[in-house]
């Protein structure tokens, strides 16, 4: 204790050591905020979470029959039926599976189609398996997708894994907003192909029917009438022969729901021989209506089959039509893929576009060069949610920073030692960042900068302005008490007060050894292990420097 | 500072420490707070993650027969300029498909949700007379997270060689559900795959044709025979009651086969003639659950399954239910058994919650065992043992006060904890090694112990109360996050502070009150072998 009392007697001393210690803290702070831009350390919003199930998303184009999906699901199910820590495997056909977190957001909730399935993949418990589950669905997602995707061309697989915090529609969303559909429809599949060429992402979806074909039976109003029949009749018939129908329920007893009287076409007849408008009317040809005078007459009598595109599903969000392209990101941070991707849209789409930015969040407008049609681009999903996070917890940030402000002018009356004691309390950022670089080193995957970091950050101001001042109050002490120069009282002061110091940043270091080994929390271990050990070093000779150096210490101790 | 009389408190610290110092009941109280934490631990309700209050919720408007672009133009465009008048809507999201309009609407986070569901209903309500013609009742479903998301899932299954048919499964799993649906708050249960019993009338095309029928005839058929009709009452000449009633025609699947849908050349038509009718499951329904499952080495081939969800009632606890279904099922076994059904979990988060919590709680208890050692390292055992007694102390206020506010044990409020372990030591950190210091100085000999309890604990009681403030002050701001996030991680701003404070008061009044009873003054020799002596007191460190 006395060596360090000397030393820092020592530093006080001298004018030149002086600066070499603010020198060498401002180089530290310039260093280490320097890992962020140059991508050192990357930051994302919340890390994997391993966890004991996943699922698998299967979108078969819009007019696939439940048969072709079934195929794919039992494609997936067949890979997976190949791994070892899976224990078992449903795939909801045609629907969602029950709700979890992600299908919250996800719409799986909305799923009644033929061509939409879920499947639920339940693991082994996370404690006796070696591979977390992100890194299982890093490694299976290219097997699954090169083999299930062929079954039915133009089958979407989306990986879903169980979000570590808030869950989002996706990790990259990009809404694209104009006014006709067939543009933006147009743009969108531009847009997805440009993030099929981005390193990081995968699972790319455009979420908007697939264009596909289907048959017109137009009315022959003038044919219907002469045979007397209505037009209600015909699609009434229509309707039973191929859907069919639940024409009269019947209550039982010993049921639990009622029992549907269900009527259609045999299997054998109701099939139509094959996708065209003419083997469609031959099988209308034989499906014959009862007029009004009993006679029978063919459907195909009435009705013109013609084949047109089918209307797609219309989508708005805040009342402007608009499509979804959505991607996931593979174990990457989803802001840089982002902005990747942006920069590729902005290159490549400029030849047909006239691309500017709008407001937040790198959102652009396109204006086709041709049409003058206007589109724009919105960024959604996990992007959203990580700058809108960042951005409150940075004010957050920002509020503590006056609020303890406040609080050090109200106790020590002075300007200048509240801002010495908040200057020392930034500091501790130097070691936030550069814990968190050492512990990507360390780490077998990417140690991201997280949300759970700037909690840590945000907590820890507090700690390093209670070593500050602590401090500032036994010098004070010293010099008002026992009439000591500020040199030596300071010098002291510091001696005295590190083994406190010191003592309850072993504590936060022991008490966030065990976060930091979590995936989600550790963010917020590492930064307040590494952080703690900045705020000790800065207070134990940085602030001392400052307070030497402030006249306002004479002052607070001649009052 | 050697006044022999009485030393007067100046800080809070010092008054809390004199007050508690040879107060009786401070044992009772100590022991009452660990009581009290205990028991909240015990009782609160334990979940996973966090209960994210989401308001908002669909409207659907089917439309029969309409195209996209005209539901776009009558339904949803109508809708979302309503739904646009109300307070406190985020997004509208719009998405008209054939037949049926869907208006999904986002409150604000943090919108109070019995507030915004009742706008939600109240608007669409008042514009029903905007509805176009032909367009049905129009559906409002709100989002409830905890209602919607089911906690348990279960998979049943024919085992291979069953006799029991697709149907019988769906009926057990519907009486099973029941069942379940009696637990105490179990709230939303739902069945998915599974067949429902049905009569298939599969009419032959070539046979119609061939007896000069239509499909509308046998329709007509179906209807006039499939009737249901209350009884009726008669009376007899003596005033007494006869009851009668019109039964139901279809009884079985042969009622049905042999009805005579019309007369061809003098003879009846049969339905059997033109369509086979069987008694069968739901062929339309084109919604299947089919799962694979782990069966010694390798998989049993892919199977159809019905699965049976369980949601619960907000704010219950997750494992208790969990733990009553599961029971529950273990009871039915035999039964399954003999059936031969068989059933899997597939979903467990009674389970999940539990692990998570009991993890957590494990990571505080270890990682207090760690801050106990290093301060028997730094400041003796009896010291670290003062210490260690604050932090369950510390944490049982808080949980207690935490499940006062109606908050659950979840991954957030014990990650709070851990949080502000490291920082809820520190207070008595502070307050002990001042003791410890004191008890140390060379005047120490000549003072009276309660003297110098309360003095060291006056003397740090001003930076220390500022400083916790201001670490209270940067917990504050959080609570002000927007967004999912913000709702998410709650549980600090609102578990930190009071932490914090529970810190000060616990180490202002059990930590001079154990020092009292557990340290003593060290003999004079003591200070060769203590590196404590070198501290730089005042005399020690002057030259």
């Amino acid at each position: 204790m006395k060596r360090f009392e000397s030393f820092i007697y020592n530093i006080l001393g001298s004018k030149a050591k002086h600066w070499l210690v603010i020198g060498l803290t401002l180089a530290a702070l310039a260093g280490s905020i320097a890992m962020l831009p140059t991508k050192i350390v990357l930051a994302k919003m919340l890390p994997g979470k391993s966890a004991n199930s996943f699922s698998v998303y299967i979108h078969t184009p819009t007019d696939s029959s439940i048969e072709e999906t079934r195929r794919v699901g039992e494609c997936v199910m067949s890979i997976l039926q190949k791994e070892s820590e899976v224990t078992d495997v449903e795939a909801y056909l045609g629907q969602g599976a029950p709700l979890d977190y992600a299908g919250m957001v996800k719409g799986s909730g909305f799923k009644s189609s033929e061509n939409e399935a879920e499947i639920v993949v339940n693991l082994t418990d996370k404690h006796e398996r070696e591979e977390p589950s992100f890194m299982m669905v890093h490694r299976l997602r290219p097997t699954i997708k090169a083999n299930c995707e062929a079954v039915k061309p133009g089958t979407v697989i989306e990986m879903v894994e169980q979000p570590a915090g808030p869950p989002t529609l996706a990790a990259v969303v990009a809404e694209i907003y104009g006014d006709r559909y067939e543009s933006i429809y147009a743009l969108s599949q531009k847009i997805a192909k440009i993030f099929k060429k981005t390193d990081g992402l995968v699972d790319i979806n455009v979420m908007a029917d697939d264009p596909y074909k289907k048959f017109d039976l137009v009315p022959n109003s003038d044919k219907i009438a002469r045979s007397g029949l209505s037009v209600e009749q015909v699609n009434k018939i229509l309707y039973l022969a191929f859907e069919g129908m639940v024409v009269a329920p019947k209550n039982s007893q010993n049921y639990p729901d009622q029992i549907g009287l269900f009527v259609r076409l045999s299997d054998k007849t109701r099939r139509v021989a094959d996708h065209s408008a003419h083997a469609l009317e031959t099988k209308l040809a034989s499906l014959k209506l009862m007029n009004k005078k009993g006679m029978l007459v063919p459907i195909n009598e009435v009705v013109d089959v013609v084949e047109v595109d089918a209307a797609p599903t219309l989508m708005q969000k805040d009342l402007r039509r608009m499509i979804n392209v959505t991607a996931e990101t593979d174990l990457v941070s989803q802001v840089y893929p982002l902005l990747d991707a942006r920069e590729k849209i902005m290159n490549e789409l400029s030849k047909d576009y006239d691309i500017t930015t709008t407001d937040y969040l790198f959102n652009l407008r396109l204006v086709d060069k041709k049409t003058g049609e206007v589109f724009d681009l919105k960024w959604d999903g996990e992007m959203k949610v990580t700058l809108d996070t960042f951005r409150d917890l940075g004010a957050a940030f920002i509020a503590a920073l006056i609020l303890i402000f406040l609080l050090l002018v109200v106790y020590y009356k002075n300007f200048t030692i509240s801002g010495i004691v908040l200057a020392g309390s930034f500091l501790s950022i130097i070691g936030v960042i550069v814990g968190h670089w050492v512990a990507d080193i360390v780490t077998e995957h990417t140690f991201f900068l997280t949300a759970t970091s700037l909690i840590g950050f945000i907590a820890l101001m507090g700690i390093s302005s209670r070593n500050s001042l602590l401090l500032i109050d036994f010098a004070k002490s010293l010099m008002v008490e026992k009439g000591f120069d500020k040199q030596h009282a300071i010098a002291v002061a510091s001696a005295t007060r590190a083994k406190p110091i010191m003592l309850t940043a072993i504590a936060i270091i022991l008490g966030s050894a065990l976060l930091a080994s979590d995936p989600i929390f550790g963010g917020l271990g590492v930064a307040l292990i590494s952080g703690t050990v900045a705020a000790v070093v800065v207070s134990l000779i940085f602030i001392p420097v400052l307070m030497y150096r402030a006249k306002a210490m004479d002052k607070i101790a001649k009052e | 500072m050697q006044e022999s009389k009485k030393y007067q408190p100046k800080d809070v610290a010092g008054k809390l420490a004199r007050g508690f110092l040879h107060n009786p009941l401070t044992p009772v109280l100590g022991i009452f707070l660990l009581l009290i934490g205990y028991i909240s631990l015990e009782i609160m309700p334990r979940e996973e993650d966090p209960q994210i209050s989401v308001a908002g919720g669909t409207i659907i408007v089917p439309m029969p027969g309409a195209t996209p672009r005209e539901i776009e133009n009558i339904i949803v465009n109508p809708l979302e300029r309503k739904i646009k008048e109300i307070k406190g809507v985020e997004h509208i999201y719009g998405i008209a498909m054939r037949d049926v309009g869907i208006v999904n609407v986002m409150y604000y986070i943090g919108e109070d949700r019995e507030q915004a569901n009742l706008n939600l209903y109240d608007k669409v309500m008042q514009n029903m007379d905007l509805l176009p013609k032909g367009a049905m009742q129009p559906l409002i479903k709100p989002f409830d997270v905890d209602i919607d998301i089911p906690i348990v899932t279960i998979d049943f299954y024919r085992k291979p060689g069953s006799k029991i048919s697709e149907t019988d499964l769906f009926k057990l799993v519907r009486k099973i559900q029941h069942q379940l649906n009696r637990i105490e708050n179990v709230s939303k249960t739902e069945i998915k795959g599974g067949s429902k019993e049905q009569y298939n009338i599969e009419v032959d095309l070539g046979k119609l044709s061939g007896y000069h029928l239509s499909l509308g005839q046998i329709v007509q058929a179906i209807k006039a025979l499939a009737v249901n009709v209350p009884d009726v009452k008669g009376r007899t000449k003596d005033g007494k009651l006869v009851i009668f009633g019109v039964k139901n025609a279809i009884e079985s699947v042969r009622d049905v086969q042999n009805l005579i849908v019309a007369q061809y050349m003098g003879s009846p038509i049969y339905l059997k003639n033109v369509a086979t009718v069987t008694e069968g499951s739901d062929i339309q329904n084109f919604k299947r659950v089919i799962m694979t499952q782990k069966e010694g080495d390798g998989f049993s081939p892919v199977h159809d399954a019905v699965t049976l969800s369980l949601g619960k009632l907000a704010g219950s606890n997750a494992v208790v239910i969990a733990d009553e279904i599961k029971a529950h099922l273990k009871s039915l076994e035999p039964q399954l058994q003999k059936a031969g059904v068989g059933y899997i979990l597939t979903r467990d988060y009674g389970k999940r919650a539990n692990d998570a919590v009991n993890e957590l709680v494990d990571h505080i208890l270890i990682t207090i065992a760690i801050i106990a050692v290093m301060l028997i390292f730094f400041l003796g055992w009896k010291e670290s043992l003062i210490v260690t007694f604050t932090v369950p102390a510390i944490l049982a206020i808080t949980l207690f006060i935490a499940y006062l506010s109606g908050q659950t044990i979840n991954r957030i409020t014990l990650f709070a904890f851990l949080l502000s372990l490291g920082l809820l030591v520190d207070a008595a950190i502070i307050v002990i090694e001042n003791i410890h210091r004191h008890l140390h100085a060379h005047d120490a000999v000549d003072r009276d112990m309660d003297e110098i309890m309360v003095e060291a604990t006056d003397e740090i009681g001003a930076p220390t109360n500022i400083a916790t403030l201001a670490i209270i002050l940067t917990m504050v701001p959080m609570a002000f996050v927007g967004g999912m996030m913000g709702q998410f991680m709650k549980p600090i701003p609102e578990n930190v502070p009071v932490a914090l404070v529970a810190s000060l008061v616990v180490a202002y009044i059990f930590t001079p009150y154990l020092g009292r009873r557990l340290l003593k003054k060290p003999h004079l020799h003591h200070h060769h072998h203590h590196w404590q002596k070198d501290k730089p007191r005042v005399e020690g460190g002057e030259k």
